[in-house]
């Protein structure tokens, strides 16, 4: 890549939501929620359960269908709304624009009937038809960095829930994506050992990943990310750098759920 | 011989034996035939009854529907005789089946219908996690199925698969009801002819062999799918 592409891509977002809005029947989950991540970012998004925090990191990868807004992911536009109805590009089209994201869940979704090894590798193998050998040597390079490289050989049900999680990540980064996408990572996991999940996060942001991450974890969010987004109800009520967010926020909604969580 | 009590005599089981054993075969004829064939007719009925084209998902239902509800002799009875009925009237011999077409064809499109529901659960017992990290990874609805959804249903559909299996053997029975020449028709003739009830009782020794066997292999099936999914030690 040359240095002129990448300079012009650097100015652009990753991840441009516009004006989200989705509603799941009566419930207007998202109330026109506009949120960009830039290169380079890790922006964590906090708030309530029910506030819409993952229903709108759900959105940027088309788990969930917006009713209207405007999603584009490195200036390709997913989705855009006319005329009051959305349009989203054709299933193949969104499939390759999606492949520069990646999700990590709440609950792992590591693929049962595969090795830890064969999850990580199946999907550059498969679906962007990478080299075999050179997507296994670089599977043992992340089982290595989320330190289970014994575990290669593995089933996700002969692992802990934290493991679960880290070879859910190595998974993730074998995409090579632009952003990583964390959806309440350590919410499924016993206190004790949430702390092995969130050192391989920690590493990643350190590494200049690009990540947005929606979390309960509130001390972490304040150390990793650079920028909190608060919402509440459908709506985005405050952003900023974690350190005015946590110790002095605007929004008396904002006070008064860091009052009730920390 | 001669008498009417049970008479497993080396010398009179020796007379039924032939007989029995040319049944037997025609027995696992049925069996194995019908397995081969609606084994995999169920997948595409099973694919169809969950599609997201309604045309496909109503015409896979209604299949489902009319040979699970029916009676497995009547649509044997309609294979056979009503087809010949049929190809009579309308003087088209195409429709006319042969004893052992039509209960091939009646079986194996009844059993592909239970075991298109057996699939069609295992399928919407997975976890829709599946399919959403399979989404996030890149894979298509296509692909998803076959490579993440299909391959973790298999061990769960084992054991439901197993019962139908058992229940084929003895559902090859009613091919008597049209004389093909099976098992159970042969004993009840040899029966008749002597008089005697021991043939029957030969013919569950048969059935019996049978389905211990089948019991065995879906065991050892059971343990080697299932491999993933034990906890380490």
């Amino acid at each position: 890549m040359t240095a002129i592409v990448h300079d012009s891509t650097d100015a652009r977002p990753i991840v441009e939501l516009e004006d989200i809005h989705k509603r799941y029947g009566d419930v207007h989950a998202l109330r026109g929620v506009t949120l960009r991540v830039a290169r380079g970012e890790h922006v964590a998004i906090i708030g309530s359960s029910g506030s819409g925090k993952s229903t709108l990191l759900r959105c940027v990868n088309q788990l969930e269908v917006i009713d209207s807004g405007r999603i584009t992911i490195n200036g390709e536009v997913l989705a855009d709304t006319e005329n009051g109805r959305v349009r989203y590009l054709p299933e193949r089209s969104i499939r390759r624009i999606l492949l520069q994201t990646a999700m990590v869940f709440q609950h792992f979704n590591l693929f049962g009937h595969l090795t830890c090894l064969d999850n990580i590798t199946i999907a550059p193998i498969e679906i962007k038809k990478e080299d075999p050998g050179e997507v296994r040597d670089r599977a043992f390079g992340l089982l290595k960095m989320v330190g289970l490289e014994q575990k290669a050989k593995a089933y996700p049900a002969q692992l802990s829930g934290g493991q679960k999680q880290r070879i859910a990540i190595a998974r993730a980064l074998a995409m090579r994506p632009s952003i990583l996408l964390f959806d309440e990572p350590t919410s499924a996991l016993d206190p004790e050992i949430t702390g092995e999940v969130l050192r391989v996060i920690r590493d990643l942001a350190a590494q200049g990943y690009t990540m947005a991450l929606v979390t309960h974890e509130m001390g972490f969010a304040r150390e990793v990310a650079n920028r909190v987004v608060f919402m509440d109800e459908g709506r985005i009520v405050e952003e900023g750098i974690p350190d005015k967010m946590f110790d002095d926020p605007d929004s008396e909604r904002l006070g008064l759920f860091l009052q009730a969580v920390i | 011989m001669g008498n009417r009590l049970v008479d497993l005599s080396a010398e009179y089981v020796s007379t039924l034996l032939p007989g029995l054993l040319r049944g037997l075969r025609e027995t696992l004829l049925i069996f194995s035939l019908t397995l081969l064939l609606s084994l995999p007719l169920g997948l595409p009925v099973a694919l169809g009854s969950i599609s997201r084209f309604w045309p496909v998902r109503i015409l896979s239902r209604i299949y489902v529907w009319l040979f699970r509800g029916t009676p497995l002799m009547l649509q044997l009875f309609f294979f056979y005789y009503g087809l010949g009925i049929l190809a009579n009237t309308y003087e088209m011999p195409c429709l006319r089946l042969n004893r052992f077409s039509a209960v091939i064809l009646t079986f194996a499109l009844n059993y592909a219908a239970y075991f298109a529901e057996i699939y069609r659960a295992g399928i919407q017992s997975i976890d829709r996690g599946q399919y959403e990290a399979a989404k996030t990874l890149g894979f298509s609805r296509t692909r998803t199925m076959f490579r993440i959804i299909i391959p973790q249903t298999i061990r769960r559909i084992i054991p439901p698969v197993s019962n139908e299996t058992i229940t084929l053997v003895k559902d090859t029975a009613l091919a008597n009801v049209i004389a093909v020449p099976e098992l159970l028709k042969v004993a009840k003739d040899a029966s008749n002819r002597d008089t005697n009830p021991s043939a029957y009782l030969l013919a569950a020794g048969g059935y019996l062999i049978i389905t211990f066997v089948l019991t065995v292999v879906y065991q050892r099936l059971e343990k080697r799918f299932s491999r993933h999914e034990q906890e380490a030690v």
